[in-house]
């Protein structure tokens, strides 16, 4: 790992893309995030690990509003994303989203052609003035989603027509169209096999040139290759968070040293 | 990459905003048209059809005089039986013409005319009456009649004296007596328990009909389907759903079967026609056949909610009891099937509703067009004898040109749906009681 | 004769029934003896054994009983057929009438019979000039057509003769087959026999035999439907039927009876249907699914099924006395859109019953019937696929035009298809609403007919089984069932692979 933009002991919120204070989020009545407070900061891969249930797809998905379509769920706290409130009511869930893409657990192409599935984005929110940007905002989706080479003979073809691994990079194109800011990613390689888990974190690795990439993983190999800083989450607690170095190295929370090595989780 | 504020809503944001909220008054539009439907086909309903329960009656004091009922005056049952209704019309006039002569009302009709306000079975009640008693020969005895389908339209404001211009079965001078006895308190609506109980009547007298004989053809028609559809059903549905194997006839039985339930009604009439009438040579109109025709209809139905009941069952009972040592065949009929009960039910009762309410087959097998005039004295009777049921019942009103027998109709409906909300009710009420979340 | 009453199919099967039981009581008394009283000596539980002996003496009994009872009447048919004149049975198609009229003969000689109002001796002396007997069946309640025939009287005595013969017959045949059943399940009553494996193998036996019933259901309906076609082809022209541009039935012959502007009319109503229940029905779908809260839709939901659930006598009801004559206020004379000025005084829509009216109704009868399958197939698109397009920023109303319907098309086309089907069969609201005149015509402020609302008029009132003009509902209805079954089977392959799609 190198070129760690910040020294881990000084996060300042001026330099942090995404700024979380005391974030709480309740399911009806079961209180799943307990005051959560994370910097997390531009161009950097940041991972969440921590066992199944410990909150980190909901906090996840609270940085794009994601659970505002769930309809028990309530948040209270503070996110800001380059300093604006998302929680602000002035705020459209629909424009945020467009700056903040996600990416899923399972690989989920619409059942259209591969074409059609990376210039949905950016026909929906406008961004082609005609065929021909739209050609080129799509071959460069693709192309950073690292997929390019294997689909551009048949992009017609339906997207679910394509491997597991070929799925989620097209997912994965198909976030990077909209010209997001920030990239969220919700344990993206647990539905794929080993080659196109390597393939996928080659690309991860890539996107922290342009993106804030945000990844939850149960694998915390996978966070250890892929990422610059964690967080461990427990309980609906965020319970230590810094370079990802440190964390494997010398966790400061005894909780986190179980996890790391293998005792909880 | 530009930079913008995520608190202001871009331009094209606030479209398609603008297009979402339209796209969602779409939808509620579309509820809101089928809410709308629904409310106007109950008001609809209610308000033309509570007026059946209510008919107007006069209530008149007639001497029954000796001299034209019993001749001989020695009150021989034989004897008064001897005298139709046609002998008791004068005693009608003589009744009209003391009401006259009392000063109760005034009118310049003849007592004859006087008379017509009255339903055409006044003479047949009073008949009736002196039979079942005929000690009441010789005395003066008040009876409420019935009155005349066009008075009791114009109490209904159905009737007015300009729709009855050309009209030869009331004339405006009825009509102002109508008035005088109206005011007088002789004569008004009542509730008519007869609408309910009694029987249909000719095209003559639209206010003496009645859904009662109806009402126990559908009821036998409900037994017949009771007794063959539940048994075959779920029999079927415990093959089909526990033991049949993965071949190709089990699936063309199971494509069958979800074909049947989407063949249009009628094609199962013209089934019944062919196969149980002509062929069988059963009853023409007879309940019986009936109900033969709607069980085949319904089977379909309790098959398809049978087997999602039965598939409900967790299949950790089955292994339960064969685990004990049960056959197959016990586990099925000894756990699954108590299980599945009230599922099956539940089925049956919102199986049986929609064949109460089915009206197409029973006009081919001939329910319709005729008039019973007395219900069934035994079951055997119920099930053979010529009947309607009330959804025939309510089609046959509807054919008929008196616009009295439209009323009659949405009263019909009005009892008829007064069945199915209770039959849905309860399957609802079981569903509710008996549902088990595994 | 004394054991006349053996003669009735019912008492026959409550005997059958009674010795059933009486099997039961001995095979299982047997049983238990041979094992000494004590029941753990047994293969079986002890009822079982008393089950094996009801099933062997019921069941192959009643169902000789059964197909008796089913074969009798064409077999004395076949019998009596030889004893009609040549002359009337010539002629094409009055076999079945003369077939018919002695049927009806032989049950008023029955009745008569049976009431005392005729006796043998008095049957006999009406052989030579049997041409009072109309008069005295009439008596009784059973009125004739025509005045009765010698040879129509002679096949009608050989017919009741057979009748009563094959009866006893027949009640012979049903009782020593119980018996039968019954004496070799009583004597094999072992301990060591293996009663409930039996038992289970009979009472399998009883299940499939209830689930092929299904397919016997629909063998009838093609059997009875496909025979009477047949009759009636061979009398009518099958060119003019399918190909003939009128419906013109005219009791006295030379009918012209096309299908084909009945097909318009079905096709025409059912048409302004689906267009009234489509988008009204998909919009409300959609909303419910994908906007509605939980409690909205626990009240709109059930309140729009209840339209599923009225009666169609009461839509039919509706359209011929709220909706037809409403329409004829505002498109009628002197209403506010008659259009009288455009058309030389000439209102648009002269009578209540009308295509409009008829689809109208129906359309709002079907809004239940494709809400509700829309939305199970819309509910049936996974979850992932919205998450993937509110994912990058999609409206709720964009995932759904662009995502969620596309997805759930296929399952969308086969749920219309299934509500067309429904149209197209759909029969007391044309009864009521659509009227009786059979034309082609494009304005829906007509009355026209429906193929179903012929079917009905064909075979009700005073029919006449042998003339094309009644026989033409068979093949009328053996359309619509192919049409309908045809629109069932795409559809539902359909809903079907969709279905599979997302398992």
């Amino acid at each position: 790992m190198q070129d760690i933009p910040q020294t881990s002991e000084a996060p300042v919120a001026s330099t942090s893309k995404i700024s979380a204070k005391g974030v709480q989020v309740y399911y009806g009545d079961n209180h799943a995030i307990k005051d959560v407070d994370v910097e997390i900061e531009d161009k950097t891969v940041t991972a969440f690990i921590g066992p199944s249930g410990c909150g980190k797809s909901t906090f996840l998905r609270c940085i794009n509003r994601m659970n505002d379509t769930i309809d028990i769920c309530r948040v209270q706290g503070q996110i800001l994303i380059d300093g604006e409130d998302i929680y602000d009511p002035a705020v459209d869930p629909v424009q945020l989203r467009a700056k903040v893409g996600m990416v899923f657990q399972k690989p989920n192409p619409f059942p259209k052609s591969i074409y059609d599935n990376v210039a949905y984005g950016p026909r929906i929110h406008g961004l082609a003035r005609n065929k021909a940007e739209l050609d080129e905002i799509v071959e460069k989706a693709l192309r950073r989603g690292a997929i390019w080479n294997e689909v551009k003979d048949r992009l017609q073809a339906p997207g679910t027509g394509l491997s597991g691994g070929q799925q989620q990079r097209l997912c994965i194109a198909r976030a990077i169209a909209t010209e997001p800011e920030v990239l969220l990613m919700d344990e993206p390689c647990s539905a794929l096999d080993p080659i196109a888990t390597a393939q996928v974190e080659e690309l991860i690795d890539e996107l922290r040139q342009n993106y804030s990439v945000v990844i939850v993983t149960h694998s915390m190999q996978q966070a250890a290759r892929v990422s610059q800083r964690t967080a461990f989450f427990h309980l609906g607690n965020l319970v230590e968070f810094g370079d990802t170095d440190k964390i494997f190295t010398t966790p400061e929370d005894p909780r986190t040293e179980s996890y790391i090595t293998g005792r909880i989780g | 990459m530009t930079h913008t504020s995520l608190l202001k809503q871009d331009a094209r944001t606030a479209k398609r905003n603008r297009a979402e909220t339209r796209f969602q008054a779409y939808g509620l539009i579309a509820i809101g048209i089928g809410m709308l439907m629904l409310m106007v086909l109950l008001t609809t309903i209610v308000s033309r059809g509570t007026g059946a329960f209510q008919q107007t009656f006069l209530t008149l004091d007639v001497t029954l005089a000796a001299a034209k009922l019993d001749k001989k005056g020695e009150r021989n049952i034989e004897d008064i039986k001897k005298v139709s209704t046609f002998g008791y019309k004068p005693l009608l006039v003589d009744a009209f013409e003391a009401l006259v002569e009392s000063g109760a009302v005034q009118s310049d009709l003849k007592p004859k005319d006087m008379a017509g306000i009255l339903s055409k079975g006044a003479e047949a009640q009073m008949r009736d009456a002196v039979l079942a008693d005929p000690t009441l020969i010789g005395q003066t005895v008040s009876f409420d009649f019935l009155a005349s389908g066009r008075v009791d339209g114009y109490l209904k404001d159905r009737v007015t004296r300009e729709s009855i211009v050309n009209d030869k079965n009331i004339s405006s001078e009825q009509l102002d007596l109508v008035d005088q006895m109206r005011d007088a308190g002789v004569l008004g609506k009542k509730f008519n328990i007869a609408f309910i109980t009694g029987s249909d009547s000719s095209d003559a007298r639209p206010e003496a009909a009645g859904m009662g004989v109806s009402m126990v053809g559908s009821l036998m028609m409900m037994l017949v389907v009771l007794a063959l559809a539940l048994p075959i059903g779920v029999a079927a549905s415990i093959y089909l759903e526990e033991f049949a194997p993965k071949n190709w006839i089990t699936d063309i039985i199971e494509v069958n079967i979800s074909n049947l339930a989407a063949v249009p009604s009628i094609v199962f009439g013209i089934l019944g026609l062919a196969v149980f009438i002509n062929y069988m040579h059963l009853p023409n109109s007879a309940p019986l056949v009936g109900g033969l025709v709607l069980t085949l209809m319904t089977l379909p139905t309790i098959i398809i909610s049978t087997r999602a009941s039965l598939k409900s069952v967790p299949p950790s009972i089955r292994d339960a009891a064969l685990g004990v040592g049960a056959s197959k065949m016990q586990s099925v009929f000894h756990h699954v099937l108590p299980l599945a009960a009230p599922g099956i039910l539940t089925g049956t009762i919102i199986g049986l509703a929609q064949a109460l309410g089915e009206t197409a087959p029973l006009l081919l097998i001939g329910m319709v067009g005729f008039i019973a005039s007395n219900g069934p004295e035994t079951i055997t009777e119920g099930l053979m004898n010529p009947n309607s049921a009330m959804p025939a019942q309510i089609y046959e009103w509807a054919k008929r040109a008196d616009p009295a027998f439209y009323e009659r109709a949405w009263g019909g409906i009005i009892i008829l749906l007064v069945f199915l909300i209770t039959m849905n009710f309860i399957a609802v009420m079981l569903r509710r009681r008996f549902e088990r979340r595994w | 004769m004394p054991l006349s009453f053996l003669g009735n199919p019912l008492t026959l099967a409550l005997l059958v029934l009674a010795l059933a039981i009486a099997g039961y009581a001995l095979a299982r008394g047997r049983a238990m003896a041979r094992a000494g009283g004590d029941a753990r000596k047994l293969h079986s539980l002890p009822n079982y054994y008393g089950m094996t002996a009801a099933m062997f003496a019921a069941v192959p009994a009643l169902g000789v009983l059964v197909i008796w009872l089913l074969t009798q009447p064409m077999m004395i048919q076949n019998a009596i057929l030889p004893m009609l004149p040549v002359a009337a049975v010539g002629e094409r198609g009055t076999d079945s009438l003369i077939l018919s009229d002695v049927n009806r003969v032989a049950e008023g000689l029955n009745i008569a019979v049976a009431q005392g109002v005729l006796d043998p001796q008095s049957i006999a002396a009406l052989r030579e000039d049997p041409s009072t007997l109309r008069k005295t069946l009439a008596g009784v309640g059973v009125a004739l057509g025509s005045d009765v025939e010698p040879f129509v009287l002679a096949a009608a005595e050989r017919a009741r003769d057979l009748d009563a013969r094959w009866d006893m017959i027949r009640a012979g045949v049903v009782i020593l087959i119980a018996l039968a059943g019954l004496l070799l399940a009583v004597r094999a009553a072992d301990p060591a026999f293996r009663a409930r494996n039996v038992v289970e193998r009979g009472i399998m036996a009883l299940l499939i035999t209830a689930a092929s019933l299904a397919i016997l259901t629909t063998v009838g309906i093609v059997l009875s439907m496909v025979f009477e076609s047949l009759n009636f082809f061979s009398q009518h022209p099958w060119q003019d039927f399918f190909l003939g541009g009128s419906w013109a039935p005219n009791f006295r012959g030379n009918s012209e009876l096309s299908i084909l502007p009945l097909l318009w009319g079905t096709l025409y109503i059912s048409f302004i249907a689906l267009l009234v229940a489509v988008p009204i029905g998909l919009f409300a779908a959609i909303y419910l699914s994908e906007y509605a809260g939980s409690k909205m839709r626990a009240i709109a939901k059930p309140l729009l099924e209840i339209l599923a659930g009225i009666p169609t006598i009461v839509y039919g009801l509706f359209a011929l006395l709220t909706v037809g004559p409403f329409l004829v206020d505002v498109f009628g004379a002197g209403g506010a859109l008659s259009m009288e000025g455009l058309r030389d005084g000439d209102p648009l829509m002269s009578g209540a019953t009308a295509v409009i009216t008829a689809g109208l109704v129906m359309g709002i009868m079907l809004i239940p019937f494709v809400s509700s399958l829309s939305d199970d197939i819309i509910n049936a698109v996974p979850q992932s696929l919205r998450d993937g397009s509110y994912g990058l920023g999609a409206t709720p109303s964009e995932t759904i035009r662009n995502v969620v319907l596309p997805a759930a098309l296929p399952g969308i086309v086969g749920a219309i298809l299934l509500a067309a089907s429904r149209a197209i069969g759909e029969t007391m609201i044309v009864v009521l609403g659509a009227g009786a005149i059979a034309r082609f015509s494009g304005n829906p402020f007509e009355a026209m007919t429906t193929i179903t609302t012929r079917i009905v008029s064909q075979l009700t009132g005073d029919t006449d089984f042998a003339s094309p003009e009644t026989l033409v509902a068979f093949a009328l209805g053996l359309t619509l069932f192919i049409l309908t079954l045809g629109l069932n089977v795409i559809a539902l392959y359909i809903v079907r692979t969709y279905r599979e799609q997302y398992e």
